[in-house]
């Protein structure tokens, strides 16, 4: 799966999940950047994308999560 | 009593581990000397101002930890203002306590430090001069039921005592502690993770703005070692998925408070805590920080009510009795209103004489009059002494731990619709199994979205609600009033 394929993936789980687009899916987009993303909705985010990559993280891979850069280069490392 | 327990222990903390950390702040240590110097230089600027109450901004940064001191030290009290609420609110909680000073750390504009041995003199000087028993220490705001918060008077006694009683829980803390800060400046649990570490030389670690709390809260157990956490069970909700991840033998003291625990978790975190005592805390803001705990039995059967750990015994000094509905003291197993009295009681609301009346009563207990606080909260006692959760009598929930009146959420959802609909707010459980708050409108679907803007420009982020939902008609009950058991049960389906 190429990144740009990943990015859409991501894109709608979030739309779906937060309820707005107001966010541009940029590799330095953190949390903080966007409306609604909280410690709810991110369990939410994480849970929603391992379903949809049929993988699992470990605590410590999601603790190192910075931004959507590292977030894709994670499900990357998990495909 | 507050020099006794707070200042004097402080001073030697200082004067003793120095050079050892009192803070680790956003991925920086700063000594026992630093937070020193920068306490009393924030102390001297408030020399000249005459308000006694002082307003923090509420930022993650060392100056904002030692603002409190500089502040307790120099005679007055801190009103803590959170940046991120919404600015109408904050203003209202400065025109009503008529705040003129306000406390705001600014990384670009820095008072020069004092000189160490100089700062430990003049914290010596401070302490001393000042007659800390007829203080305030804090005011801290929670929501109101008629949509204006509420300000909660704490004094530098309670504080005080709120320390004497939880040494006598015989917690033996040390200067080689690692202790975890979790909480907002606003929520009165921080006084205690602050507080306690710091009058034993150990090291707080708090949570950067904008991190997701569980996730930096389990690195830092883990790479930080931590050895001491009073946390919001919400919180092991969400670390639940990856309790078999977690192993954190050098845990001492796993502390929880502001929310009901359930024993099956608590059974699970045991694992993940393996060394560690586990204690359930319980109290209100009136009654400082906790008054209550129930320490966990490993392996043996422990005192729960529907799954929900018992809240246990009342501490040193403090009463907490169940009342039942003719005021009198409830027997054993008699589920009645559970009020509080002793040396942590606040003494009232600030400014607020009806509330005041309301909320606390004065009644002759085994012989002495006393002065008593209804908290709301459903209990029941054992025989055993424990002290059982079992509810609320109204309409307060609690979202990670804050208090959150349901009315006050409804009172704001109202004034965003310009139409008369009816509607109703509810705490729902989310699939983490901790309680978000929704609105359910009586109407059809309409775009909510202005609903939300208004929401959150006038509400903390917490009391938002997060789900909307459109039912008609709504059930009503016998007596003609919104059922929101069964309206609950509509939105659930």
């Amino acid at each position: 799966m190429d990144k740009s394929e990943i990015l859409e993936k991501l894109r709608h789980i979030l739309v779906s999940v937060l309820k707005h687009e107001k966010f541009e899916m940029r590799d330095d987009l953190s949390a903080t950047d966007v409306d609604g993303w909280d410690s709810l909705t991110h369990m939410i985010i994480i849970t929603e994308i391992e379903k949809m990559f049929n993988c699992r993280f470990k605590l410590k891979e999601l603790n190192k999560l910075g931004n959507m850069g590292t977030l894709i280069e994670l499900i990357q490392s998990k495909l | 009593m507050f020099y006794k327990e707070v200042s004097k222990p402080l001073l030697e903390a200082i004067d003793k581990h120095g050079s050892r950390n009192a803070f680790f702040i956003n991925n920086e240590y700063y000594t026992y000397k630093q937070f020193a110097q920068r306490i009393v230089t924030i102390a001297k600027s408030l020399e000249n101002i005459a308000d006694t109450n002082i307003a923090l901004i509420t930022n993650d940064h060392l100056d904002t930890y030692a603002s409190i001191f500089a502040i307790w030290f120099s005679g007055k009290a801190y009103v803590p203002l959170n940046p991120e609420t919404p600015a109408e609110r904050n203003q209202s909680i400065i025109d009503q306590v008529g705040i003129k000073t306000i406390l705001n750390s600014d990384e670009t504009r820095y008072l020069l430090s004092e000189d160490f041995q100089a700062s430990l003199e003049l914290l010596e000087t401070y302490t001393l001069k000042s007659n800390f028993e007829t203080q305030l220490a804090y005011i801290f705001y929670t929501s109101g039921s008629t949509g204006i918060p509420k300000g909660v008077m704490i004094t530098k006694k309670n504080v005080a005592s709120f320390v004497e009683a939880f040494w006598a829980m015989r917690r033996d803390i040390n200067e080689n502690d690692r202790c975890l800060q979790m909480f907002e400046l606003t929520f009165d649990l921080s006084v205690m993770s602050y507080l306690i570490p710091l009058l034993k030389g150990a090291c707080v670690y708090t949570i950067p703005k904008g991190q997701v709390k569980y996730s930096y809260i389990s690195e830092l157990m883990d790479e930080k070692e931590l050895t001491i956490a009073l946390m919001v069970p919400s919180i092991l909700n969400y670390l639940r998925p990856y309790f078999s991840e977690i192993y954190c033998p050098q845990m001492r003291y796993s502390l929880f408070c502001g929310e009901a625990l359930h024993s099956d978790v608590v059974e699970e975190w045991s694992h993940c805590v393996p060394n560690a005592r586990i204690d359930n805390v319980y109290g209100p803001t009136e009654d400082t920080i906790f008054c209550t705990y129930y320490t966990y039995q490993r392996a043996i059967m422990n005192e729960t009510h529907n799954g929900i750990l018992s809240i246990g015994e009342p501490m040193m000094n403090n009463l907490a009795v169940v009342f039942n509905e003719n005021n009198e003291k409830a027997d054993n197993n008699e589920t009645g209103e559970l009020c509080l009295a002793g040396a942590q009681l606040t003494p009232g609301y600030f400014n607020n004489p009806l509330l005041n009346q309301e909320m606390f009563f004065t009644t002759n207990y085994e012989g002495v009059s006393t002065r008593f606080y209804r908290t709301g909260d459903l209990c029941l006692l054992r025989e055993n002494g424990n002290i059982n959760y079992i509810g609320r009598k109204d309409f307060q929930v609690k979202i990670q731990g804050f208090r959150v009146e349901l009315s006050e959420v409804e009172y704001y959802a109202k004034k965003a619709i310009k139409e008369k609909t009816v509607l109703a707010a509810l705490a729902i459980e989310n699939s983490a199994g901790n309680y978000e708050i929704a609105i359910v409108f009586e109407s059809m679907e309409f775009d909510i979205t202005g609903v939300k803007e208004y929401m959150k420009s006038k509400i903390p982020s917490y009391m938002v609600p997060t789900q909307y939902f459109f039912i008609k008609p709504f059930p009503l009950n016998n007596n003609g009033k919104i059922d929101r058991k069964m309206l609950k049960g509509m939105i659930l389906k």
